[in-house]
């Protein structure tokens, strides 16, 4: 059998709309899932008892099952229980931010558990308020200390998000599948999908690295 | 709120659930087999000197990494019996996609091990007269495999969780078995809760022995 990389050239455009959905379903679920993290990590952290527990179980059932059932479980069971139509591609989101929260809030607690609780107590003879001290004085520094973390995070939700065209979203490997079942063509398409996904992970993995030796090393935190 | 939970329609299912789970267990077994062992001849490759064989295992291992594990199952199933002309069951083939992904994700953690593995050892074996292939077997492994227990047990179980999508090329695990039972029984919040439940008591208390593992390797270190 020959192989003719040549004619998947032909379907570029529809590659590149399937790319741009799994961009924009990453960088959504990753700066919602961020956010959601930090909370989730504060609360973690926190001292009132019933915060912990509730996030602590929160935290281990997302990491203890897989992403895929999350989504089928967003998508079929989401809808029915809040009474309100989801689209695939928010319910993607929705289940993509849910699952990043519960890995970022690892990275949050982890870098808050470095700060010192004497900064702690030097805020409290500043008489500075509770908000004034988590805004500049423990995200600063939480969020520096997590980087290294949480960009290994969003390049894993990066591939993640590959398991949105399970539930029929339109994204890089939803194209791909289709494009290669209906050419017949599997190898060539496929290999050249996971090229895609490669060319935008390696340089991203690599980037971590560098940066947290030499940035963030820079910067001496 | 309108919806009534009936969690019996769930209970009816759950012995096809259960062979479901089976399957999945068996991949994840084997997997993990295949896994610890290739992980570290390859983490060994990796840091070869000679660059024939350290380029290959280098792009085997980065390719894995940074591609969706989605995307190699499916490549699996459609590409390998295309390209190789090698016609095997689903079970193998899944087990396979699995094997070669959690084989690069242990290599990188080995490699990480290996290389924290003291300079001074490696002096002692040669000094005791031992050749390569002896350092390699009584001094590296020992040594690395236990500095990279955690890392491997938490890579264990994130193929575990993995295997769900083996369920997309129709391997009838447990994400599969669930798929089908929500179809069926028109009931798929209680499924898919039950399914996730199954997948949860599974791993949770694994990763608390990864965590202990982590706990133990620090304390001994200190």
């Amino acid at each position: 059998m020959d192989y003719n990389f040549a004619f998947v050239l032909r379907y570029q455009d529809a590659l590149l709309v399937g790319l741009k959905m799994t961009v924009l379903v990453s960088l959504a679920s990753i700066a919602i899932g961020c956010l959601w993290g930090f909370v989730l990590g504060m609360a973690r952290g926190s001292s009132l008892r019933w915060a912990r527990a509730l996030a602590t179980v929160y935290i281990e059932f997302f990491r203890g099952t897989p992403v895929i059932v999350q989504l089928f479980w967003v998508f079929f069971c989401l809808p029915l229980l809040l009474g309100i139509e989801l689209s695939n591609m928010a319910s993607g989101i929705v289940a993509l931010s849910l699952y990043m929260g519960a890995i970022s809030a690892e990275s949050f607690r982890a870098a808050l558990k470095t700060i010192s609780p004497d900064q702690h107590n030097a805020c409290v003879a500043l008489g500075l308020s509770r908000y004034a001290e988590i805004r500049y004085v423990l995200m600063p520094q939480a969020i520096l200390r997590a980087i290294p973390t949480l960009l290994s995070n969003c390049v894993s939700l990066f591939k993640e998000s590959a398991l949105v065209s399970a539930v029929g979203m339109a994204d890089l490997m939803f194209v791909g599948q289709n494009i290669s079942n209906a050419t017949a063509r599997p190898v060539e398409v496929l290999t050249v999908v996971a090229l895609i996904y490669f060319v935008i992970a390696f340089p991203l993995t690599r980037g971590v690295t560098v940066l947290e030796r030499k940035v963030l090393k820079g910067l001496a935190v | 709120m309108t919806y009534t939970f009936d969690f019996m329609a769930v209970r009816h299912g759950l012995g096809v659930l259960f062979d479901g789970l089976l399957v999945t267990l068996e991949l994840t077994v084997a997997a993990n087999v295949i896994g610890l062992t290739f992980g570290f001849g390859l983490a060994l490759l990796v840091m070869h000197r000679w660059a024939v064989l350290r380029w290959p295992a280098s792009l085997f291992v980065e390719f894995f990494r940074c591609t969706p594990a989605i995307i190699q199952i499916v490549w699996f199933f459609y590409c390998v019996p295309m390209l190789f002309d090698v016609y095997l069951d689903a079970m193998t083939m899944g087990i396979l996609a699995l094997a070669c992904n959690l084989t690069a994700f242990n290599a990188e953690a080995y490699r990480a091990a290996i290389q924290a593995v003291p300079r001074d050892y490696r002096d002692a074996g040669i000094a005791l007269g031992l050749n390569g292939w002896q350092r390699i077997r009584y001094i590296v492994l020992p040594t690395a495999f236990r500095a990279a227990l955690p890392v491997l047990v938490s890579n264990g179980i994130g193929i575990f969780q993995q295997t769900a999508l083996v369920a997309i090329v129709a391997l009838q695990d447990l994400m599969y078995m669930g798929k089908s039972l929500a179809t069926e029984s028109y009931r798929p919040i209680e499924t898919f809760t039950v399914v996730a439940l199954i997948y949860f008591a599974v791993s949770f208390p694994v990763s608390q022995l990864a965590s202990w593992f982590e706990h133990r390797r620090d304390r001994l270190a200190r």
